[in-house]
Protein backbone atom coordinates (compact mmCIF):
# COMPACT_ATOMS: atom_id res chain seq x y z
CA UNK A 1 0.00 0.00 0.00
CA UNK A 2 1.15 3.41 -0.83
CA UNK A 3 1.70 6.05 1.52
CA UNK A 4 -0.48 8.28 -0.01
CA UNK A 5 -3.97 5.72 0.58
CA UNK A 6 -2.23 5.49 4.14
CA UNK A 7 -3.34 9.03 4.55
CA UNK A 8 -6.27 8.46 2.90
CA UNK A 9 -7.16 5.63 5.09
CA UNK A 10 -5.68 7.08 8.56
CA UNK A 11 -7.12 10.34 8.53
CA UNK A 12 -5.41 12.79 11.32
CA UNK A 13 -7.59 11.95 14.09
CA UNK A 14 -7.79 8.20 13.26
CA UNK A 15 -4.85 7.56 16.04
CA UNK A 16 -6.23 4.04 17.48
CA UNK A 17 -2.81 1.86 17.55
CA UNK A 18 -0.24 4.36 16.58
CA UNK A 19 2.37 4.43 19.08
CA UNK A 20 1.79 7.09 21.98
CA UNK A 21 3.69 8.36 25.15
CA UNK A 22 3.23 6.78 28.73
CA UNK A 23 -0.56 8.01 29.58
CA UNK A 24 -0.13 11.10 32.05
CA UNK A 25 -3.70 11.12 34.40
CA UNK A 26 -4.12 14.82 33.32
CA UNK A 27 -7.50 16.70 34.30
CA UNK A 28 -9.39 19.98 35.48
CA UNK A 29 -11.88 22.03 36.16
CA UNK A 30 -13.87 23.27 33.44
CA UNK A 31 -13.21 26.81 33.44
CA UNK A 32 -16.40 28.80 33.35
CA UNK A 33 -16.29 29.70 29.44
CA UNK A 34 -15.09 26.31 28.04
CA UNK A 35 -18.77 24.59 30.04
CA UNK A 36 -20.66 27.66 28.24
CA UNK A 37 -18.57 26.45 24.94
CA UNK A 38 -19.91 22.68 25.51
CA UNK A 39 -23.64 24.18 26.98
CA UNK A 40 -23.71 25.93 22.83
CA UNK A 41 -22.61 22.40 21.30
CA UNK A 42 -25.25 20.50 23.05
CA UNK A 43 -28.00 23.57 22.34
CA UNK A 44 -26.93 23.33 18.93
CA UNK A 45 -26.94 19.85 18.25
CA UNK A 46 -30.72 20.14 19.94
CA UNK A 47 -31.72 22.33 17.51
CA UNK A 48 -30.05 20.46 14.51
CA UNK A 49 -27.87 23.13 13.90
CA UNK A 50 -24.68 21.48 14.20
CA UNK A 51 -24.42 17.02 15.26
CA UNK A 52 -21.61 15.63 17.27
CA UNK A 53 -20.10 14.34 13.96
CA UNK A 54 -20.21 17.49 12.33
CA UNK A 55 -18.40 18.92 15.09
CA UNK A 56 -15.86 16.13 15.00
CA UNK A 57 -15.33 16.81 11.47
CA UNK A 58 -14.85 20.13 12.02
CA UNK A 59 -12.18 19.91 14.41
CA UNK A 60 -9.99 17.43 11.89
CA UNK A 61 -10.16 20.24 9.38
CA UNK A 62 -8.55 22.71 11.98
CA UNK A 63 -5.65 21.11 10.11
CA UNK A 64 -2.49 19.13 12.37
CA UNK A 65 -0.79 22.12 13.57
CA UNK A 66 -3.81 23.97 15.20
CA UNK A 67 -5.41 20.81 16.63
CA UNK A 68 -1.96 20.05 18.57
CA UNK A 69 -1.48 23.50 19.60
CA UNK A 70 -5.07 24.82 20.86
CA UNK A 71 -6.94 23.71 23.86
CA UNK A 72 -9.45 21.01 23.91
CA UNK A 73 -12.46 23.91 24.00
CA UNK A 74 -10.53 26.32 21.56
CA UNK A 75 -10.71 24.07 19.03
CA UNK A 76 -14.37 23.34 19.47
CA UNK A 77 -15.49 26.94 19.06
CA UNK A 78 -13.01 27.45 15.69
CA UNK A 79 -14.39 24.25 14.63
CA UNK A 80 -17.85 25.71 15.00
CA UNK A 81 -17.50 29.32 13.86
CA UNK A 82 -15.89 27.59 10.65
CA UNK A 83 -18.96 25.14 10.32
CA UNK A 84 -21.54 28.06 10.81
CA UNK A 85 -19.56 30.03 8.05
CA UNK A 86 -19.84 27.00 5.55
CA UNK A 87 -23.65 27.11 6.16
CA UNK A 88 -24.06 30.82 5.68
CA UNK A 89 -25.82 30.78 9.27
CA UNK A 90 -22.76 33.56 10.50
CA UNK A 91 -20.29 35.41 7.98
CA UNK A 92 -16.53 35.88 9.01
CA UNK A 93 -17.23 40.30 9.17
CA UNK A 94 -19.89 39.75 11.87
CA UNK A 95 -18.23 37.12 13.54
CA UNK A 96 -15.13 39.69 13.57
CA UNK A 97 -17.36 43.04 14.40
CA UNK A 98 -18.82 41.10 17.24
CA UNK A 99 -15.62 39.69 18.73
CA UNK A 100 -14.19 43.64 18.42
CA UNK A 101 -17.30 44.61 20.29
CA UNK A 102 -17.06 41.88 23.13
CA UNK A 103 -13.27 42.84 23.61
CA UNK A 104 -14.60 46.64 23.96
CA UNK A 105 -16.95 45.80 26.57
CA UNK A 106 -14.67 44.12 28.88
CA UNK A 107 -11.90 46.48 28.33
CA UNK A 108 -14.52 49.10 29.28
CA UNK A 109 -15.97 47.06 32.38
CA UNK A 110 -12.47 46.97 33.94
CA UNK B 1 -3.51 16.72 20.37
CA UNK B 2 -1.26 15.19 23.36
CA UNK B 3 -0.81 14.73 26.87
CA UNK B 4 -0.48 18.51 27.04
CA UNK B 5 -4.23 18.65 25.94
CA UNK B 6 -4.58 21.64 28.16
CA UNK B 7 -0.95 23.57 28.17
CA UNK B 8 -2.29 26.50 29.95
CA UNK B 9 -0.60 26.91 33.39
CA UNK B 10 -3.91 27.44 35.62
CA UNK B 11 -1.95 28.03 38.61
CA UNK B 12 -0.58 31.33 37.16
CA UNK B 13 -3.67 32.76 36.69
CA UNK B 14 -5.93 31.76 39.29
CA UNK B 15 -4.65 34.67 41.18
CA UNK B 16 -6.12 37.43 38.35
CA UNK B 17 -10.21 37.88 39.31
CA UNK B 18 -10.36 40.24 36.52
CA UNK B 19 -8.08 39.13 33.90
CA UNK B 20 -9.02 40.19 30.32
CA UNK B 21 -10.64 36.61 28.49
CA UNK B 22 -8.68 34.86 25.92
CA UNK B 23 -9.11 35.22 22.28
CA UNK B 24 -11.04 31.95 22.31
CA UNK B 25 -12.95 32.85 24.85
CA UNK B 26 -14.43 36.04 22.94
CA UNK B 27 -14.89 34.21 19.69
CA UNK B 28 -17.53 31.74 22.13
CA UNK B 29 -18.90 35.25 23.61
CA UNK B 30 -19.18 36.42 20.01
CA UNK B 31 -20.80 33.51 18.28
CA UNK B 32 -23.33 32.29 21.04
CA UNK B 33 -24.82 36.06 21.63
CA UNK B 34 -24.78 36.16 17.52
CA UNK B 35 -26.96 33.14 17.34
CA UNK B 36 -29.08 34.58 20.46
CA UNK B 37 -29.02 37.37 18.11
CA UNK B 38 -30.46 35.85 15.42
CA UNK B 39 -32.71 33.51 17.59
CA UNK B 40 -31.73 30.56 16.61
CA UNK B 41 -30.70 29.74 20.43
CA UNK B 42 -32.24 31.34 23.87
CA UNK B 43 -29.56 32.18 26.56
CA UNK B 44 -31.96 30.25 28.94
CA UNK B 45 -31.37 26.80 26.83
CA UNK B 46 -27.40 27.39 27.32
CA UNK B 47 -28.37 27.97 31.00
CA UNK B 48 -30.04 24.95 31.76
CA UNK B 49 -27.46 23.26 29.78
CA UNK B 50 -25.12 23.83 32.12
CA UNK B 51 -27.56 23.13 34.83
CA UNK B 52 -27.87 19.72 33.30
CA UNK B 53 -23.74 19.50 32.59
CA UNK B 54 -23.25 20.15 36.52
CA UNK B 55 -25.99 17.39 37.55
CA UNK B 56 -24.27 14.54 35.17
CA UNK B 57 -21.48 13.17 37.58
CA UNK B 58 -19.80 9.78 38.23
CA UNK B 59 -22.10 9.59 41.49
CA UNK B 60 -25.17 8.88 38.95
CA UNK B 61 -23.27 5.95 37.33
CA UNK B 62 -22.69 4.71 40.70
CA UNK B 63 -25.70 4.81 41.77
CA UNK B 64 -26.59 2.65 38.62
CA UNK B 65 -23.90 -0.12 39.27
CA UNK B 66 -25.23 -0.82 42.66
CA UNK B 67 -28.74 -1.51 41.77
CA UNK B 68 -27.42 -3.65 38.65
CA UNK B 69 -25.70 -5.52 41.62
CA UNK B 70 -28.52 -5.67 44.18
CA UNK B 71 -31.43 -6.33 42.11
CA UNK B 72 -30.56 -9.16 38.94
CA UNK B 73 -34.08 -8.21 36.88
CA UNK B 74 -33.11 -4.19 36.97
CA UNK B 75 -29.26 -5.80 35.75
CA UNK B 76 -30.65 -7.90 32.79
CA UNK B 77 -32.63 -4.74 31.94
CA UNK B 78 -29.98 -2.88 32.18
CA UNK B 79 -27.47 -5.07 30.08
CA UNK B 80 -30.04 -5.83 27.16
CA UNK B 81 -30.89 -1.88 26.74
CA UNK B 82 -28.45 0.45 28.77
CA UNK B 83 -30.08 3.73 28.23
CA UNK B 84 -33.85 2.00 28.58
CA UNK B 85 -32.15 1.15 31.94
CA UNK B 86 -31.28 4.30 32.99
CA UNK B 87 -33.98 5.79 32.12
CA UNK B 88 -36.62 4.12 34.06
CA UNK B 89 -33.83 4.55 37.13
CA UNK B 90 -34.51 8.06 36.42
CA UNK B 91 -31.64 9.42 34.11
CA UNK B 92 -32.21 11.34 31.17
CA UNK B 93 -30.40 11.20 28.26
CA UNK B 94 -30.01 14.84 26.43
CA UNK B 95 -28.59 13.20 23.33
CA UNK B 96 -29.39 11.01 20.94
CA UNK B 97 -26.78 8.11 21.95
CA UNK B 98 -27.02 4.39 22.96
CA UNK B 99 -25.98 3.26 26.16
CA UNK B 100 -24.24 -0.25 25.70
CA UNK B 101 -23.46 -1.45 29.71
CA UNK B 102 -20.53 -3.87 29.66
CA UNK B 103 -20.36 -6.38 32.62
CA UNK B 104 -17.08 -7.55 33.96
CA UNK B 105 -16.54 -11.05 34.90
CA UNK B 106 -13.96 -13.42 36.28
CA UNK B 107 -13.38 -14.10 32.41
CA UNK B 108 -13.60 -10.85 30.74
CA UNK B 109 -11.98 -7.20 32.17
CA UNK B 110 -13.93 -4.17 29.56
CA UNK B 111 -12.40 -1.39 28.94
CA UNK B 112 -13.84 2.01 26.68
CA UNK B 113 -11.91 3.95 24.48
CA UNK B 114 -12.55 6.57 21.78
CA UNK B 115 -9.54 6.69 19.62
CA UNK B 116 -11.11 9.04 16.84
CA UNK B 117 -12.20 11.85 19.68
CA UNK B 118 -13.68 11.82 23.06
CA UNK B 119 -17.01 10.01 23.08
CA UNK B 120 -18.05 9.10 26.49
CA UNK B 121 -21.33 8.17 28.50
CA UNK B 122 -21.75 11.29 29.53
CA UNK B 123 -25.38 11.53 30.74
CA UNK B 124 -24.38 8.99 33.28
CA UNK B 125 -21.07 9.88 34.07
CA UNK B 126 -20.46 13.85 33.07
CA UNK B 127 -17.76 14.92 30.89
CA UNK B 128 -14.52 13.02 30.18
CA UNK B 129 -11.39 13.15 32.03
CA UNK B 130 -8.52 14.92 29.88
CA UNK B 131 -6.54 11.74 30.06
CA UNK B 132 -9.21 10.22 28.22
CA UNK B 133 -9.37 13.03 25.62
CA UNK B 134 -5.51 12.87 24.79
CA UNK B 135 -3.54 10.95 22.59
CA UNK B 136 -1.71 8.67 24.71
CA UNK B 137 -4.69 6.97 26.01
CA UNK B 138 -6.57 6.52 22.88
CA UNK B 139 -4.01 5.56 20.72
CA UNK B 140 -2.73 2.73 23.52
CA UNK B 141 -5.69 1.73 24.62
CA UNK B 142 -6.77 -0.74 21.39
CA UNK B 143 -3.60 -1.85 21.26
CA UNK B 144 -1.78 -2.59 24.59
CA UNK B 145 -4.44 -2.36 27.03
CA UNK B 146 -2.50 -5.04 29.41
CA UNK B 147 0.09 -2.25 29.85
CA UNK B 148 -1.82 1.18 29.89
CA UNK B 149 -3.77 -1.02 32.18
CA UNK B 150 -0.62 -1.56 33.94
CA UNK B 151 0.01 2.55 33.86
CA UNK B 152 -3.24 2.84 35.98
CA UNK B 153 -2.22 0.68 38.36
CA UNK B 154 -4.41 -2.33 36.91
CA UNK B 155 -2.79 -5.89 36.58
CA UNK B 156 -5.78 -8.30 34.91
CA UNK B 157 -4.95 -12.12 35.31
CA UNK B 158 -3.20 -12.95 31.84
CA UNK B 159 -6.69 -15.57 31.79
CA UNK B 160 -9.00 -13.08 31.70
CA UNK B 161 -9.65 -11.61 28.60
CA UNK B 162 -9.38 -7.73 27.93
CA UNK B 163 -12.00 -6.53 25.52
CA UNK B 164 -12.05 -2.83 24.00
CA UNK B 165 -14.99 -1.14 23.01
CA UNK B 166 -14.08 1.70 20.64
CA UNK B 167 -17.35 4.77 21.52
CA UNK B 168 -18.86 6.71 18.15
CA UNK B 169 -20.93 9.72 18.27
CA UNK B 170 -24.01 7.33 18.68
CA UNK B 171 -23.15 4.39 20.58
CA UNK B 172 -21.71 4.99 24.26
CA UNK B 173 -20.52 2.12 26.59
CA UNK B 174 -20.57 1.95 30.26
CA UNK B 175 -18.92 -0.77 32.17
CA UNK B 176 -20.26 -2.51 34.46
CA UNK B 177 -17.50 -3.61 37.00
CA UNK B 178 -17.59 -6.76 39.68
CA UNK B 179 -18.77 -6.30 42.81
CA UNK B 180 -16.29 -6.62 44.62
CA UNK B 181 -16.25 -9.83 47.69
CA UNK B 182 -16.73 -9.03 51.12
CA UNK B 183 -19.76 -6.45 50.10
CA UNK B 184 -22.67 -8.76 50.83
CA UNK B 185 -23.89 -7.21 54.14
CA UNK B 186 -23.39 -3.58 52.52
CA UNK B 187 -26.61 -1.33 51.56
CA UNK B 188 -27.14 -0.40 47.96
CA UNK B 189 -25.93 3.19 49.17
CA UNK B 190 -22.37 1.85 50.69
CA UNK B 191 -22.18 -0.12 47.60
CA UNK B 192 -22.53 2.54 45.39
CA UNK B 193 -19.77 4.87 47.14
CA UNK B 194 -17.20 2.20 46.33
CA UNK B 195 -18.04 2.56 42.91
CA UNK B 196 -15.37 5.15 40.92
CA UNK B 197 -15.50 7.22 37.64
CA UNK B 198 -12.20 5.21 36.20
CA UNK B 199 -13.88 1.37 37.38
CA UNK B 200 -17.07 2.43 34.88
CA UNK B 201 -14.18 3.53 32.15
CA UNK B 202 -12.55 0.18 33.13
CA UNK B 203 -9.19 1.47 34.19
CA UNK B 204 -9.07 -0.33 37.61
CA UNK B 205 -11.19 -2.56 39.29
CA UNK B 206 -13.11 -2.46 42.51
CA UNK B 207 -10.64 -2.92 45.36
CA UNK B 208 -12.35 -3.22 49.42
CA UNK B 209 -9.15 -2.72 50.93
CA UNK B 210 -8.01 -0.08 48.66
CA UNK B 211 -11.11 2.09 49.27
CA UNK B 212 -11.28 2.86 52.72
CA UNK B 213 -15.00 3.73 52.15
CA UNK B 214 -16.02 2.31 55.21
Amino acid sequence: MSQTTDLLRKLPNDIGGLPAERIERTDHVLEPWEKRCHALADVLDFHKILNTEEKRRGVAALGAEMVSKLTYYERWIAAFAFILFEKRILTPDELARKMAEVEARHAKAN
Amino acid sequence: MDSHDHPHDHSAHAEITDAAPGYYEIMETAVRELLIEKKLISPGEIRRQIEVLDSRTPALGAKVVARAWVDPAFRARLLADGRAACEEFGISFYDDTLLIVLENTDKVHNLIVCTLCSCYPRPVLGLPPDWYKAKPYRARAVKEPRKVLAEFGTEIPEDVEIRVSDSTAIVRYLVLPQRPAGTEEFTEEQLAALVTRDAMIGVVRINLEATNAL
